[in-house]
C-alpha cells in the first residue's frame, strides 16, 4: 500500500494537469493512448511530451474513477486499439479542474509579476 | 496465483498487453509513413515508449488489486526460497512446531476442563459454585435441603440457584448389576444450567422435595443400556431394586454439573422418600450449588447478598449453625467442587511454560532466520539496487517467517488433536468417575493460529527489521571484506543467543524442582504402611440392601477374607487415604463453646477393627476399635495426634467426650498422624468412627497380604461373590495404585516441566552452537592470518572459546533473575525442596554452563586445526 502512495508522490505535481490534458484531449472526440499522445505533442507544438509511463496508469485511473469509459474498435488504418471517451462525471471534473488550473496560473502569474513598489506599499 | 478469483485479473492483463502493442505498432506505421525503415521505425518507437514492463506494473497498481497479486508473487517467492534451503526449513518448521504443539496441547487441556467447566451448558461465566465456610481446597457440601431453599428464595442477585448432590448407585434389574453415578438434583437443576432434554421433560418445580421415582438418563447410559431406545420415556427401570419411572434423557455431551467428574442419571432429592431426615434438618448439609448470576450483578455483590441471607438463617437456627457461616462465590474455572480447583492450580502454571518454550524457540528460529539472512545479503541488495523498496524487502522476510509459522501451526494443528487427549494418561486407576480430558475445539484451533502468528512475528520480524536497515550499496561494496557480518548483526545474534540461555535456565530449574519434588513425595512417609494391602469396593450401599442385611454380609466379609489363605488382617473401611476423597464433619469438644465463625471441621472416616493394624499406624494411647464396638455399645471415637492437640491440649484425650451430628462420642484412642490427601497438606484432625457401630457409606475390604497384593484380587472378587452374587464388587486393587492418586498432580507437572526443560536445553544448546560456529566460520580468514602472523592454536582456542563464554556468561546471569521470579509462582507446588534451593541451581548452572561450553568447543577445535594456508585464501 505504502508503495503506491510513495508513486503518486512522485507524480502528484503532474497528476492534476496530466488528468486535465487527457479529458481536455478526450473532449475533441474518443481518443487511443497513442492518439492522446500524438494530440497533446501537436496542440503543444512539440513542448508537451508525455511519458508512457504516467500516460497509461493515468487511463488507468480515470477509467476506475468513472470520468472516462473505454471500448475496442478499429481505428481507422484497420489497427484494434482501446478507445477511450470522456463521461459526463469526467466533464465535471474537467470544469473544475479548468477553475482550479486558471486560479493557480492567475495566483503564480500575480506573485511572479507584481512590481516591487507595489508589494511595498 | 491460481487460488485467488483472478479471471477478471488476467484478462484485463491480457487487455492492457493488447492496448500497449496497438500503441506500438501505430507508432510503428506512423514512422514508417514519414519513411523510415521497418527496422528503425520499430527500434525508435520501443525507445519512445520506454520500459514496458514498468508501464505496465505502474498501471496495474491503478487497478486496485495489485496487493493481491503482489502477495502472491510474494508467498511463490517465499516458498522458493525455503525450498532452496530444505535443512533450514524443515528444522525450523519442526523447532516451531514442537513449540506451538507444546502451548496448544496445554491449551487444550485448559480448554477441555477449566474453560468448558460444565459441557453443554449456557453461558457458564454467569454461573457461580458456591462455598460456607472456611475457604477449602476440596470442601464438603456447602448447605442443608432448608437452607438452600431459603437462600434460593431470598436472594436478591441471581438468575436461578440449583442443587445436587452425587453418589454411586447400582442399575439393577439387568442381568448383571452396573455401577454408576448419581446425582440428586433440585427440580431446576437443567433449567439454570440451560440443558434442554433430547427425549421427553425433565423434573417439574412441584416434583422437587416429594417422592415421585422419575430419573433421567444421561446420554451415554441411554445409549450403551438401552441402546438408545426412543421409546425409553414411560418405561421403568430399576435401580438399587427399586423401580424409578424413566421421564427424559439428556443431551449428548452432558455430564453434569460437577466439572470433571461424570454423572450416569439424575433423580430428584428424595426420590423415594427414604431421606426425609436430610431434607427436613438445617444440619444435613449435603448439597453442593451453583447459582446463575443476574445480568449486570457482579460476584462480590452476589456473595454479600447470599451473606446477609445467611446470616438471618443463622440468628434464627443458631444451634443447626455453629462456626464459620461466611460464603463465598468461586467462577466455575476455579470450582472447588469436582476436578476444577486442581486444574486451575496446575494447568496455567505449565501454559506459562509453554510460552517460554515458544518465546525460546523463536529466539531459536530468528537465529537461523538471521544468519541465513546474513548470507543473502547480497541477493537482496540486488534486489534493492533493481528497484525493490524497502518495504518490499521487509515483507518478504515477514513472509518467509509467516509461511514458516503456518506450516508449523498446520503440524502443531494435526499433532494437538492427538496430544489433547493424552491428558486423561496422568491420572491412575481410581473410583472417581473422571471425565477429563483435553478438547480440540474452535478455541485451541484460534489459540494456535494466535501462537503461530507471535511465533511468526518473532522469528520474521526481528531479520525484517534488521533487513530494512541494511543500506544496499553498503552491502554490496562490504560484501568481500565483510568479517563476521557486521557489528549490528553480531549484536542482534548475540542477543538472541543469551536470550536463549536466559529462557532455558528458569525452565531447567524449574523442572529440577518439580522431580525433586516428585522424589520427595515419593520417598516420603505416609504414616501408613500401603505396601502389601490390597482394598476392594462393595457395593452394599448402592445395590438395595436392608441395613440388618449389610450388617450381616459385612460380617461375613470380614470372617471369610481374614480366614483366607495369605490374608494376615483383614478389616472394613469407608475410605482410603490419598485417592483425593475426603469426608467432614463439624465437630464439637464437650462443653466448648466456639467462636462465632469458627470453623471446626474435622476429617472423618468409618473403619473397622483391626484398620489401624492392617495399615501398621500405631495407638499411642488406649485402644483400636473392636466388634463390640457396635450400634449398642457406647459410641466410641479414635482420634488422631492433631486432633487431640486442637481440643485438648496438654490434657489426657481418652475418656473424653466429642459431639458429632449431635451426638456425643467418647475418644477411646489416640492413633499416631498418618496423610490423609497430600503427603504435603497441612494436617487437619481427623476422627475415626467404628464401622459396625456406625456404618461408612462406602463398604471397602482392606487386607494386609503376604505376598504381592495383586495375585490375591481373583481370590478376593471371588469370596465376595460367594456370599451373595449379587454383590457388585469393583475397584479391586492394590492400595499402591489407589494412593498414585494423590501424586497425579506432581506427575503432570514434572513431566510437563521436564519436557519443556529438555527442549530448552537442547535449543539452547543448538543456538549458541550454531552462532559460534557461524561467527567461527565467517572468521576462518582473520584466524588464519593471525596462525600465519604467530597466533598459537590455544590463542585460537581462547579467542573463539571466550567470545561463546561470555555469551553464556550473560545469559546464565539474566536467567538467574529471571528463574527467581519464577520459581515464586511454583513454590506452592514444591515438597521438600526450597524454590531457591541452591543446590539444584548450582547443578543446572553448571550443566548449562558446560554444555555451552562444550558447544563451543566444537567450532573452536575446528578452528584451531585449519590449515593457515587454506584459511587465508578462504573467504
Amino acid at each position: 500500500m505504502n508503495e503506491k502512495d510513495q508513486y503518486k508522490n512522485r507524480i502528484e505535481l503532474l497528476q492534476g494537469t496530466l488528468d486535465m490534458l487527457i479529458l481536455q484531449t478526450l473532449q475533441w472526440g474518443p481518443q487511443h493512448g497513442y492518439g492522446i499522445v500524438q494530440a497533446l505533442r501537436l496542440r503543444s507544438g512539440d513542448v508537451l511530451q508525455v511519458e508512457t509511463g504516467s500516460l497509461y496508469p493515468a487511463l488507468h485511473r480515470l477509467e476506475r474513477q468513472s470520468w472516462v469509459q473505454s471500448e475496442w474498435k478499429q481505428s481507422e488504418s484497420k489497427q484494434k486499439a482501446r478507445y477511450y471517451r470522456i463521461t459526463a462525471k469526467g466533464k465535471k471534473q474537467l470544469a473544475s479542474d479548468l477553475g482550479r488550473w486558471e486560479r493557480i496560473v492567475e495566483a503564480i502569474g500575480s506573485v511572479m509579476y507584481v512590481k516591487p513598489e507595489e508589494s511595498e506599499s | 496465483m491460481k487460488w485467488f478469483p483472478s479471471f477478471g485479473f488476467q484478462r484485463r492483463k491480457r487487455e492492457l498487453q493488447e492496448e500497449i502493442d496497438a500503441h506500438l505498432q501505430m507508432a510503428i506505421a506512423d514512422r514508417v509513413a514519414r519513411g523510415e525503415t521497418a527496422e528503425t521505425a520499430r527500434q525508435a518507437a520501443a525507445r519512445e515508449f520506454g520500459n514496458i514492463p514498468l508501464v505496465q506494473d505502474v498501471t496495474r497498481d491503478m487497478w486496485g488489486q495489485a496487493w493481491l497479486e503482489q502477495l502472491g508473487r510474494d508467498v511463490r517467492y517465499a516458498l522458493r526460497q525455503l525450498r532452496k534451503s530444505p535443512g533450514f526449513t524443515i528444522t525450523a518448521t519442526a523447532m516451531l512446531a514442537v513449540a506451538i504443539c507444546a502451548n496448544s496441547t496445554v491449551f487444550s487441556w485448559i480448554d477441555g476442563t477449566m474453560l468448558r467447566p460444565i459441557p453443554g451448558a449456557r453461558d457458564t461465566g454467569d454461573l457461580v459454585s458456591l462455598q460456607r465456610g472456611e475457604r477449602n481446597f476440596s470442601p464438603t457440601p456447602p448447605l442443608s435441603y432448608l437452607d438452600y431453599r431459603d437462600l434460593r428464595e431470598q436472594n436478591h442477585t441471581f438468575a436461578g440457584i440449583l442443587a445436587y448432590h452425587n453418589d454411586w448407585i447400582a442399575l439393577t434389574g439387568g442381568a448383571q448389576p452396573e455401577r454408576v453415578y448419581i446425582a440428586n438434583v433440585s427440580a431446576n437443576y437443567f433449567d439454570v444450567l440451560g440443558i434442554k432434554p433430547v427425549l421427553g421433560r425433565f423434573f417439574l418445580s412441584d416434583e422437587e422435595s416429594l417422592a415421585i421415582p422419575n430419573v433421567v438418563l444421561g446420554y451415554s447410559l441411554w445409549k450403551t443400556r438401552y441402546a438408545k431406545d426412543p421409546a425409553i420415556v414411560g418405561k421403568s427401570i430399576e435401580v438399587a431394586r427399586h423401580p424409578v419411572t424413566v421421564i427424559g434423557v439428556a443431551p449428548e455431551g452432558f455430564v453434569g454439573a460437577a466439572p470433571g467428574l461424570r454423572d450416569d442419571l439424575w433423580v430428584t432429592l428424595d426420590p423415594l422418600g427414604t431421606d426425609v431426615w436430610r431434607m427436613t434438618h438445617r444440619d444435613s448439609d449435603w448439597l453442593i450449588v451453583i447459582g446463575r448470576l443476574r445480568p449486570g450483578v457482579s460476584r462480590g455483590q452476589a456473595a454479600q447478598d447470599l451473606d446477609t441471607v445467611m446470616h438471618h438463617i443463622v440468628v434464627a437456627y443458631p444451634d443447626q449453625h455453629l462456626g464459620d457461616n461466611r460464603i463465598t462465590l468461586d467462577p466455575m474455572w476455579r470450582s472447588p467442587f469436582g476436578a476444577n480447583g486442581y486444574m486451575a492450580a496446575t494447568l496455567p502454571i505449565l501454559l506459562a511454560f509453554a510460552g517460554v518454550v515458544l518465546l525460546l524457540t523463536s529466539a531459536n528460529v530468528a537465529t537461523l532466520t538471521l544468519v541465513r539472512f546474513v548470507s543473502r545479503r547480497r541477493e537482496l541488495a540486488i534486489r534493492q539496487s533493481l528497484g525493490a523498496n524497502r518495504i518490499q524487502l521487509v515483507r518478504q522476510m515477514m513472509l518467509e517467517g509467516a509461511v514458516l509459522s503456518i506450516v508449523a501451526g498446520v503440524v502443531a494443528l494435526v499433532l494437538t488433536s492427538w496430544t489433547s487427549k493424552t491428558f486423561a494418561w496422568f491420572f491412575p486407576a481410581n473410583s472417581i468417575p473422571l471425565a477429563l480430558n483435553g478438547t480440540m475445539d474452535h478455541r485451541v484451533v484460534i489459540g494456535i493460529a494466535v501462537f503461530s502468528l507471535l511465533a511468526g512475528m518473532l522469528c520474521g520480524a526481528l531479520p525484517a527489521w534488521r533487513s530494512s536497515h541494511a543500506p544496499a550499496l553498503e552491502v554490496l561494496k562490504a560484501e568481500s571484506a565483510s568479517i563476521s557480518g557486521g557489528s549490528r548483526n553480531r549484536k542482534l545474534l548475540n542477543g538472541l543467543v543469551v536470550a536463549q540461555i536466559a529462557l532455558s535456565l528458569p525452565l531447567l530449574i524449574c523442572s529440577g524442582l518439580f522431580l525433586q519434588t516428585l522424589r520427595n513425595l515419593a520417598a516420603a512417609n505416609p504414616g501408613f504402611e500401603q505396601d502389601h494391602v490390597l482394598t476392594a469396593s462393595v457395593g452394599l450401599n448402592i445395590a438395595g440392601y436392608s441395613n440388618d442385611e449389610a450388617q450381616l454380609i459385612r460380617h461375613k466379609i470380614l470372617d471369610r477374607t481374614s480366614a483366607l489363605p495369605g490374608v494376615e488382617v483383614a478389616s472394613l473401611t469407608d475410605w482410603i487415604p490419598m485417592t483425593l476423597i475426603q469426608k467432614r464433619n463439624d465437630a464439637y469438644p464437650e462443653g466448648y463453646v466456639p467462636h462465632p465463625h469458627e470453623s471446626l471441621l474435622v476429617e472423618n472416616a468409618e473403619v473397622g477393627p483391626r484398620y489401624f493394624e492392617s495399615l501398621h499406624i500405631p495407638i499411642l494411647e488406649g485402644r483400636e476399635f473392636t466388634l463390640n464396638d457396635d450400634e449398642k455399645a457406647p459410641r466410641v471415637l479414635v482420634v488422631d495426634q492433631t486432633a487431640a492437640r486442637r481440643f485438648w491440649p496438654g490434657q489426657d484425650p481418652l475418656g473424653k467426650g466429642l459431639k458429632v451430628w449431635g451426638r456425643l462420642f467418647t475418644v477411646v484412642g489416640v492413633a499416631r498422624n498418618s496423610t490423609h490427601t497430600f503427603v504435603n497438606e497441612s494436617p487437619e484432625p481427623m476422627v475415626y468412627m467404628s464401622y459396625f457401630q456406625h456404618p461408612g457409606y462406602e463398604t471397602m475390604v482392606q487386607v494386609r497380604t503376604a505376598g504381592n497384593p495383586v495375585d490375591l484380587e481373583p481370590v478376593m472378587e471371588n469370596t465376595i461373590h460367594e456370599i451373595d452374587t449379587r454383590l457388585p464388587v469393583f475397584d479391586v486393587r492394590p492400595m499402591r495404585e489407589s494412593t498414585q492418586m494423590a501424586s497425579t498432580f506432581a506427575v503432570i507437572q514434572s513431566t510437563l516441566a521436564g519436557m519443556f526443560a529438555l527442549i530448552g536445553l537442547v535449543l539452547a544448546i543448538t543456538g549458541i552452537y550454531g552462532v559460534v560456529s557461524y561467527r567461527t566460520q565467517m572468521r576462518t580468514h582473520e584466524i588464519g592470518v593471525r596462525m600465519a602472523l604467530g597466533a598459537s592454536r590455544v590463542d585460537v582456542l581462547r579467542l573463539v572459546l571466550l567470545q561463546g563464554l561470555w555469551l553464556t556468561g550473560i545469559g546464565l546471569a539474566l536467567g538467574l533473575a529471571f528463574a527467581l521470579g519464577l520459581t515464586r509462582i511454583i513454590v506452592r507446588l514444591l515438597y521438600g525442596i526450597g524454590a531457591n534451593d541452591p543446590i539444584t541451581v548450582v547443578s543446572v548452572v553448571m550443566l548449562l554452563g558446560a554444555m555451552s561450553l562444550a558447544a563451543c568447543y566444537l567450532p573452536a577445535h575446528r578452528a584451531m586445526r585449519r590449515n593457515p594456508v587454506t584459511a587465508i585464501r578462504e573467504l
